[in-house]
């Protein structure tokens, strides 16, 4: 113990002297500085060159999803079978944190060469801050995406494309086939269908909707899920991205009062109800209904698999401007690479690779999630139903593909309206208002 | 009922039976919930989710062997032990000579300083990660345990310069005056006087430095890179995902983790008490 | 009291009443070499580690960010954005009603609570140690399970505290805590308490291990009572810990942010009826727009000054009485 505080003393003594000198030396809030001399050997190994092809390469691969390492190490287990040079390292962060994580490790040592990005508005403090490499016209396999899904994965300052997509998802409601079994009870296809549904599980003791008000990012999902063929889906999102329209109208302001006229099916002190909590009501079979997105397809698989589920589209309300069932989803993310990697060219390479379909059918599989690598098929049911669903009538998850592009997001707007109106604090028609004044200030109509 | 307290007549028995009852009482809401963590701890994730208050049907310790083994707890465990003391020593060391000096004497800018150093305790440190980033990557202490030492002793240093200024401000003059007739100088006084008088506030600075640098993960997830300098807290944050948390490994890993705190704190605590004692003999 | 400053006392054998002690800081200064020895070692960490990132922090509030690219000077209108923008506006000054609150409850029930357990244990011979243990137990444990824990403790649906309640026949009282804008802060408030009593109990313990017990002995020949004891003895020497524990729990108050975090999300839900300080700070700087390292630092400087000032006039206010006592 001894020795080690006065080794300990020594090097604090020396590192204050050099963090006096550096400190000094260095340039008052400096933006980070793109070139690096001063590596220290700690990084040594990993600073290797990578120009010549054989040489050998590790790729650092970081990612929010700690549930999924396993999987991904298998996946990548494929591509270094491959490319015998090259070992792929996947690193995991907690998912809170990851923002954070990933925009130091941009900027500095030791950062990643290839890194799992957000999707939208969440990437464009990224490209903003020139931190990613465009890949647009160096990744073959961009072409094999749709505009749509592209989307997600562009800057909107510049038109280009910053990561390769891995996963779109979708919103429909999930239900228990053996409690519908139970009461002579099949899936809805119309509103009425729908209601019947709801009050025969209620005269049954189940709660009809599992829905949490108490975790706000998980109203704006409920909403869309259930109300986006009466606001319009796809034609209320041109109309309100070219200014015709704005989130007061009417139809939008009917959407959202659809959430009121459910809230009787909800748990009771619905606001009170965490997303752990309602996923527990429909775990244990309390719930019968669970509106949400198809990311919850592992959640059930891997803790309820004895439960026997299925899924449907909210049919259309009455008086819908589209007269069918929409089921709104949206691209989940992408994989992009470092401008300041080491190996620029051989991680260009590795996320070239995730746009192949040999990919997507992996990611799939393994992480029973929807792949964004057009033509992979899930093998999990409850999940293909939901890519059936997406590919048959798709609409844009509206305030996440076009409203989080600035502060505030229209999912945070609407989410706390949402909340509030269920307490009783608002009604729809101040909560549609509420999202418009929020937006207003920073989206303006017929730009992007 | 009870036996009447050698130091008084019934009354006081009376009082301290009800002392001693409020004392367990109190000592029933802290435990009770705690007694959750470790049910849970015993319990499969798969149960939590499904029945999230609830005794184990079947208890096991598989959640302590995956929490040591996921978690790498060997490894991290050193790595949280040596950045942990390293700091709280360094940041104690610094802030008693600097409390020492703040607390009792009175010089030109003194109540300046003192006001300079609890400001850091003011802001959201998290604020700083990105310039804190920076520095530490142009001085090469990025992925480095120095690094993260260093910034953690400083964190410290505001909380415990306030604590340590106002106990040395208390201690009477007289004893410091003495020993300068014996001949006594500065350091000596400090070193072999004053910092003995006040080491229960020592012991609670310790303490109090200790254990939110003992759970952070933070700035290990920031500052460190390699897997192998993490510490236990981040290998805890492997099991929080996106949707859901393994909540069973983790209880097991809080529980693994507590321990050498409570360790820790029964040491303090008799440093505590010890230091009662000085006081009345000295 | 008819104290002289710098009056002196003899000895502490022959314990003189409180009020004539000669205590804390000396007149004579030792010499300046003496003093940068002391001081230079924490000075200069904490400066270029603390301080240093800190201040550069709160001067990029002056500057348009893009991400964390540093734009152009913009003057003052970071602050002018952060108190217009639709609905941080609304949101500030509720979550600072709420840091007002949760500094007041949080005085009244964890720092009373902290002094009352200090005193009880300080007289108490058995068990001393032990209780000292389980009431820091909580504190042992990060923020983050805390929250966890008393979320489920507290659940509508399966919490043991309502079962309880309905158990004792207190049906009424069985409400959603942390589900009503109406209990949900109270709630919070209590268990912020439950994990952080042991805080101000262990720096009250040693304020109490700090007096000499030749002056309660003096006091108890008197024959004043338990309650004259510490009324008139210890209460007024605690004075300094007192101002410590006040100062601590308002800096620590009006930074909250993990527990808030834990049990009422990063909105403050229910309704914002959780939202603080903290929790505002937090969206801004990391579920903010490209703007939002700027914005979040015009918002840390207005904490700061806000916090720096109330704390620097409750330690001027508190040093004064001190001075009054002695």
């Amino acid at each position: 113990m001894f020795h080690t505080d006065r080794r300990l003393w020594i090097a604090v003594a020396l590192t204050l002297l050099l963090a006096v000198a550096v400190g000094c030396a260095a340039p008052a809030g400096a933006p980070p500085a793109p070139e690096q001399e001063e590596a220290p050997a700690a990084a040594a190994e990993e600073a290797m060159p990578a120009a010549e092809e054989a040489e050998e390469v590790t790729l650092t691969v970081w990612s929010w999803r700690t549930e999924d390492e396993d999987a991904y190490n298998e996946i990548f287990d494929v591509y270094e079978a491959a490319n015998p040079h090259v070992t792929v390292e996947f690193v995991a962060f907690v998912a809170t944190d990851y923002n954070n994580i990933l925009a130091t490790g941009l900027t500095g040592e030791g950062g990643p060469d290839v890194a799992q990005l957000r999707a939208y508005g969440g990437l464009q403090p990224l490209v903003e801050a020139g931190q990613l490499v465009p890949l647009d016209g160096k990744v073959q396999t961009l072409d094999n995406f749709t505009p749509d899904i592209l989307k997600g994965a562009m800057g909107v300052s510049d038109g280009r494309i910053y990561g390769v997509p891995f996963g779109i998802q979708a919103l429909g409601a999930y239900y228990n086939k053996g409690i519908f079994d139970e009461l002579g009870l099949s899936a809805p296809t119309t509103w009425d269908e729908f209601m019947d549904v709801l009050e025969t599980l209620q005269e049954a003791g189940y709660i009809p909707l599992a829905v949490p008000a108490k975790d706000t990012w998980m109203l704006p999902i409920v909403h869309d899920a259930v109300g986006a063929p009466r606001y319009g889906g796809p034609e209320f999102e041109q109309k309100v991205l070219a200014g015709e329209t704005d989130f007061t109208d009417p139809d939008y302001v009917a959407s959202i009062q659809l959430i009121q006229e459910l809230q009787p099916y909800m748990p009771e002190n619905v606001v009170g109800v965490s997303y752990q909590d309602a996923r527990t009501l429909f775990l244990t079979e309390r719930a019968a209904i669970f509106i949400g997105g198809s990311f919850e397809v592992g959640f059930w698989r891997n803790e309820g698999p004895e439960l026997e589920l299925d899924a449907f589209q909210v049919p259309p309300p009455p008086n819908s401007v589209i007269d069918h069932s929409l089921t709104p989803g949206w691209m989940d993310g992408s994989y992009g690479v470092n401008a300041n990697s080491d190996a620029i060219e051989e991680a260009i390479k590795l996320v070239e690779w995730m746009g192949t379909p040999e990919f997507g059918q992996l990611f799939t599989e393994k992480i029973k999630q929807m792949s964004a690598v057009p033509g992979t098929e899930p093998t999990d049911p409850l999940l293909a139903k939901f890519a059936q669903f997406y590919a048959e009538t798709p609409t844009p998850y509206l305030l996440l593909v076009d409203f989080r592009y600035g502060d505030p997001s229209g999912t945070t707007l609407l989410g706390n309206g949402i909340q509030k109106m269920l307490l009783g604090e608002m009604t729809p028609a101040e909560v549609a208002a509420s999202l418009q004044e929020g937006i207003s200030q920073w989206f303006k109509p017929g730009g992007q | 009922m009870t036996r009447p307290s050698p130091s008084g007549p019934g009354r006081v028995g009376l009082t301290s039976v009800a002392v001693y009852g409020l004392l367990c009482g109190y000592a029933l809401v802290v435990l009770g919930p705690l007694l959750l963590v470790v049910s849970n701890a015993l319990r499969p994730t798969r149960e939590i989710f499904k029945n999230p208050v609830g005794l184990p049907t079947s208890p096991s310790l598989d959640s302590f062997v995956k929490a040591w083994q996921e978690a790498s707890f060997n490894v991290y465990f050193f790595n949280s032990l040596m950045i942990t003391v390293a700091s709280v020593f360094l940041a104690t060391a610094v802030a008693s000579l600097a409390g020492y000096m703040l607390g009792r004497y009175r010089f030109p800018g003194s109540h300046l300083l003192s006001a300079y150093f609890l400001a850091g305790l003011m802001l959201p440190f998290r604020l700083a990660i990105v310039p804190l980033f920076l520095l530490l990557n142009d001085m090469g202490l990025i992925d480095n345990r120095m690094g993260l030492i260093l910034v953690y002793a400083a964190t410290g240093i505001p909380f415990s310069i306030f604590i340590l200024s106002t106990f040395f401000r208390q201690l009477p003059r007289e004893l410091s005056e003495a020993a300068r007739i014996d001949g006594a100088g500065e350091l000596t006084i400090f070193a072999r006087v004053m910092l003995p008088l006040v080491r229960p506030a020592l012991a609670t600075v310790v303490v109090f430095q200790f254990v939110p640098l003992w759970n952070d993960f933070f700035f290990p997830l920031v500052l460190l890179r390699s897997t192998g300098k993490w510490t236990l807290p981040v290998g805890m944050t492997r099991f929080f995902g996106e949707f859901q948390a393994d909540w069973s490994t983790l209880f097991a890993g809080l529980i693994i983790t507590t321990l050498p705190l409570i360790l820790l704190f029964l040491l303090a605590t008799r440093q505590i008490i010890a230091g009662l004692t000085a006081g009345i003999n000295k | 009291m008819a104290a002289v400053p710098g009056d002196r006392t003899p000895s502490r054998r022959t314990a003189p009443p409180p009020s004539k002690r000669a205590r804390g800081v000396g007149s004579g200064a030792p010499p300046w070499p003496l003093i940068a020895l002391f001081l230079l070692p924490a000075f200069l960490l904490y400066t270029v580690f603390m301080i240093w990132p800190l201040f550069q922090s709160l001067y990029f509030s002056f500057f348009e960010f893009k991400g964390l690219a540093r734009g152009d000077f913009v003057g003052l209108r970071n602050f002018q954005e952060l108190l217009t923008r639709y609905p941080v506006n609304e949101q500030l000054p509720r979550a600072f009603l709420h840091n007002v609150y949760f500094f007041v409850g949080t005085m009244a029930i964890q720092n009373t609570m902290g002094l009352l357990f200090a005193r009880l244990l300080h007289g108490s011979r058995r068990g001393k140690r032990f209780f000292q243990t389980v009431y820091i137990l909580p504190y042992l444990i990060s923020a983050l399970v805390v929250g966890y824990l008393w979320s489920l403790m507290l659940n509508p649906l399966f919490g043991p505290v309502n079962q309880v309640l309905k158990a004792i026949g207190l049906e009424e009282l069985a409400l959603p805590w942390l589900g009503d804008p109406r209990t949900a802060l109270p709630a919070i408030i209590l268990v912020n308490a439950w994990q952080w009593m042991g805080f101000p109990m262990l720096l009250f313990s040693a304020g109490l291990a700090n007096i000499t017990d030749d002056l309660r002995e003096a006091a108890q020949i008197d024959g004043a009572t338990h309650w004259k004891l510490f009324r008139h003895i210890e209460l007024p020497l605690l004075l300094p810990v007192i101002g410590i524990v006040t100062v601590l729990t308002f800096i620590g108050n009006f930074n909250a942010f993990g527990i808030v975090w834990a049990m009422g999300g990063v909105n403050g839900e229910p309704a914002g009826a959780t939202d603080v300080l903290g929790l505002v700070f937090y969206r801004t700087a990391f579920r903010g727009g490209i703007d939002a390292f700027g914005l979040a630092s015009a918002l840390a400087v207005l904490m700061f000054v806000f916090i720096f000032g109330v704390s620097m006039f409750m330690l001027g206010r508190f040093r004064r009485w001190e001075e009054n006592l002695t």
